[in-house]
């Protein structure tokens, strides 16, 4: 059931793609042909880019709903805090082209089965961290806010949520990371995105396609988590004034 | 606007029984692990009241709902609590917010309170908690319970965290404060010239029980037993002085001369008095008004008269007439 | 050899499971060595003189931010394929976490001890070999072991650059049927989870007493967990 790719190069040295105009950089196969890279952005990359990117931002914002649930409820009721927390280090310390490769036996070779797979592994850094922002909340606001005549709900949107935001976001961030990172596994079993492009030019041994797609996929998750550091300080104007431990 | 207090509550307070008058500092006072504390979360029920009743104007607290009860009453604690992720603006308009009051309305208030606690009623509106002194960040903690306009203002150890000159200040500018405002107000504090300065009516407790409940001079005067005479120091006797000013006496007339040569007015407390006494090796100040004029003079015997249990004020004009030649 | 079993695949195939496994682990020892050979010392003397926090923190930021199979990728394209790229492209990966475990470790020192040492005469070098490093040996040890579960991981990916290991056999379904994947799959999977384990036990061993429990919960494990935060992406 999993897509046959044969590794070893082909033999009689490696196949060069006609995407047409075949440059002599191309044909010797150098390293990184930037001609040819910038010939073919659009048609290849840009492509890869989008789905990777939705690849991810689709397995975060699911991990994010499921954890940041899974932390409110543990935050409530304590006991289900550990629970919790034991199943998503079990998921996380799966290496991950095994669990594609089990997750693959069950809903088959799809991008369903690689977000599954993909939501796995942001679960423990997300509830983690958004347990720990709630638990990190200074006793002193919380009892403040009681005995302002606050209702327990009111407490925890308006206190108790906002004050775990940094925890909260740098779980984001690291979980965006490692995403972006897994992704690319997960071309493996058919979910397209750069890992795609990295797996098409194992096969195929033209190295100006995998270095590409390598140097392009290690840019956005640096790109990502630069952005995401941008939205936290704008969200969180407070703790401008203050040491930033994240 | 009177609160009634008989409360019962496990073994922490037992049997605590009184009123706070409307407009009053009831200060609430005994060593650690007395039940101040206790009963004085008792009243917007953070703790529970296993038996007895707390009522407010005749209303027992425990027949009101509970976050409606808790809106209606200001609460200040030591720590503070202010909300760090809300400007100062956000901070004290908290309870307006949840009683639905408008933008504007809730802009004014703030500013008008920021004013009223001694901080810039414009520049400090949209400034974070974090930026401020824990002085400071306490006048805004006051500014935030008094929002809403409560009818009666819990205050747990509120000082108590703040270093011993700004605390002063704040004391003061309280009391200023609650010149003008006039709430009901249970103050607790573990430290009794706290106590004594800022108290209308100071309520000694131990083991969860009320011990006396008088005002700063009487409790000085006569206090309930030996442990109450312990508590408020064994300087009682100086402590007095510091409560009572110039203006309670009845003035001698002016001297001139040496004795002339340093003066007092009728608000300086007969400690300071006292203390220039001792200082400048007089028996005699004179009393000056704003002005600088002499309008009659403070003798050593007076203030001692005044003080004095009420049995020895007979015998004291003699021995002061022998001493003062 | 097909079989429908992945049970009865794996007893069928024992010296396959056998070398594949040696040889997994003998990419992913040797990664994690040579990551500690340059990353503890170099985090050791930054911690100890206190410099280059920014370095450590961006050098973390960095590692955490490399996609795995990209920096395989580009190793195949640099360095060709085999043993070496792929321990080469495992180092890059493991190195930071280590780098920033040990920096942190070796920084947080308590100062009050430092400064009694220096005040004995001992000189910095000794300070460092005999006070700080122990003192730092259980979050060291938390790196290496976060560095050290991520490698025999990720090594699974080494197989697309020729170097072996159990991701051999799970990206071999023609040679090896479903049967031989699923088997493959949960190999790899029981091996992360036994060296996580293993590691866990030498970790508790090594972490003073004093330190162990509540105070280990205080101090170290809230530490672990920052720089298991700070690890790269999962393979």
């Amino acid at each position: 059931m999993t897509v046959a790719l044969h590794l070893a190069p082909a033999a009689g040295g490696p196949v060069i793609p006609n995407f047409g105009g075949a440059s002599n950089c191309v044909v010797q196969n150098h390293q990184f042909c930037m001609s040819w890279f910038t010939h073919n952005f659009n048609s290849v990359f840009k492509p890869a880019l989008i789905q990777h990117i939705e690849l991810t931002a689709i397995a975060v914002g699911c991990g994010m709903a499921i954890a940041f649930a899974a932390a409110i409820f543990a935050y409530k009721q304590s006991w289900f805090g550990t629970p919790f927390s034991l199943l998503s280090a079990f998921l996380y310390t799966i290496p991950s082209l095994a669990l594609f490769e089990l997750l693959v036996q069950v809903t088959g070779i799809n991008r369903f089965t690689a977000e599954i797979g993909l939501v796995s592994y942001t679960l423990l850094i997300l509830f983690r961290n958004t347990l720990t922002g709630l638990q990190g909340v200074p006793p002193a606001v919380i009892e403040a806010s009681r005995a302002m005549g606050y209702t327990p709900r009111q407490t925890l949107f308006r206190v108790e949520i906002p004050l775990a935001t940094p925890a909260i976001m740098a779980g984001v961030r690291i979980a965006t990371v490692t995403t972006i990172s897994l992704a690319t596994v997960a071309a493996y079993i058919g979910a397209g995105g750069l890992g795609k492009l990295i797996f098409d030019a194992i096969q195929s041994g033209f190295k100006t396609e995998f270095v590409a797609a390598g140097a392009m996929a290690i840019a956005l998750a640096i790109i990502a988590d630069i952005l995401l550091v941008l939205i936290q300080r704008a969200i969180t104007p407070w703790s401008r004034h203050r040491v930033q431990t994240f | 606007m009177v609160k009634r207090y008989p409360g019962r509550d496990r073994p922490a307070v037992e049997g605590l029984s009184f009123a706070v008058a409307p407009g009053e500092i009831c200060v609430l006072i005994g060593p650690s692990g007395c039940g101040k504390t206790t009963a004085l979360k008792m009243v917007n029920r953070l703790i529970s009241i296993s038996d007895g009743d707390i009522t407010i104007d005749g209303q027992n607290v425990r027949s009101l709902g509970l976050t409606q009860l808790r809106r209606g009453i200001g609460y200040v604690f030591q720590q503070i609590g202010l909300f760090p992720h809300m400007s100062v603006e956000h901070n004290i308009g908290s309870v307006p917010r949840l009683l639905g009051w408008s933008k504007t309305r809730i802009r004014e208030r703030a500013s008008e309170l920021l004013e009223l606690v001694g901080l810039d009623p414009v520049g400090d509106l949209k400034r974070y908690p974090g930026e401020f002194s824990g002085g400071q960040q306490q006048r805004i903690g006051v500014a935030r319970a008094m929002a809403a306009d409560p009818q009666i203002m819990l205050m747990d150890e509120p000082f108590g965290a703040i270093d011993p000159i700004a605390r002063d200040r704040l004391q003061n500018d309280f009391l200023r404060l609650h010149r003008q405002v006039r709430k009901t107000v249970i103050f607790v504090t573990h430290d009794i010239d706290e106590a004594l300065k800022m108290g209308d009516k100071i309520a000694i407790m131990r083991d969860g029980q009320l011990v006396q409940l008088a005002t700063a001079d009487e409790l000085l005067a006569s206090p309930a037993d030996e442990f109450v005479a312990r508590f408020v120091g064994e300087d009682r006797g100086l402590k007095r002085l510091r409560v009572r000013s110039v203006r309670d006496l009845e003035l001698d007339p002016a001297v001139s001369g040496d004795a002339a040569v340093t003066s007092l007015m009728t608000d300086t407390s007969l400690h300071t008095a006292l203390s220039s006494m001792l200082a400048e090796g007089l028996t005699q100040i004179n009393v000056v008004d704003e002005d600088g004029r002499p309008i009659g003079s403070v003798r050593f015997d007076a203030i001692a008269r005044l003080v004095a249990p009420p049995e020895t004020a007979a015998a004291a004009p003699a021995a002061a007439e022998s001493s003062s030649r | 050899m097909r079989s429908s079993d992945p049970l009865t695949f794996f007893f069928n195939n024992l010296s396959l499971f056998e070398s594949k496994v040696i040889a997994h682990l003998e990419l992913s020892f040797a990664a994690v060595g040579v990551a500690i050979l340059i990353a503890i010392p170099l985090g050791a003397w930054l911690g100890h003189i206190h410099r280059g926090s920014f370095l450590a923190i961006s050098v973390s930021n960095i590692g955490r931010a490399l996609p795995s199979l990209a920096v395989i990728a580009i190793g195949i394209g640099i360095l060709g394929i085999g043993f070496l790229n792929t321990m080469v492209a495992l180092v890059i990966l493991a190195g930071p976490v280590i780098l920033t475990n040990t920096y942190v470790a070796v920084a947080e020192v308590d100062p009050d001890v430092v400064q009694a040492a220096r005040a004995m005469g001992m000189t910095p070098l000794v300070v460092l070999w005999r006070v700080e490093l122990p003192l730092a040996m259980p979050l060291i040890f938390a790196g290496v072991r976060t560095a050290t579960v991520y490698v025999v991981a990720t090594a699974t990916l080494a197989t697309f650059a020729g170097g072996g290991g159990l991701g051999d056999i799970i990206v071999n379904e023609p040679t090896y049927g479903t049967a031989g994947v699923i088997a493959g799959s949960l190999m790899i999977t029981v091996l992360a989870f036994a060296v996580d384990g293993l590691l866990a036990i030498v970790q508790n061993r090594i972490t003073p007493y004093p330190l162990r429990k509540q105070g280990r919960q205080a101090k170290v494990e809230p530490l672990a967990n920052a720089a298991a935060w700070q690890a790269p992406g999962n393979r």
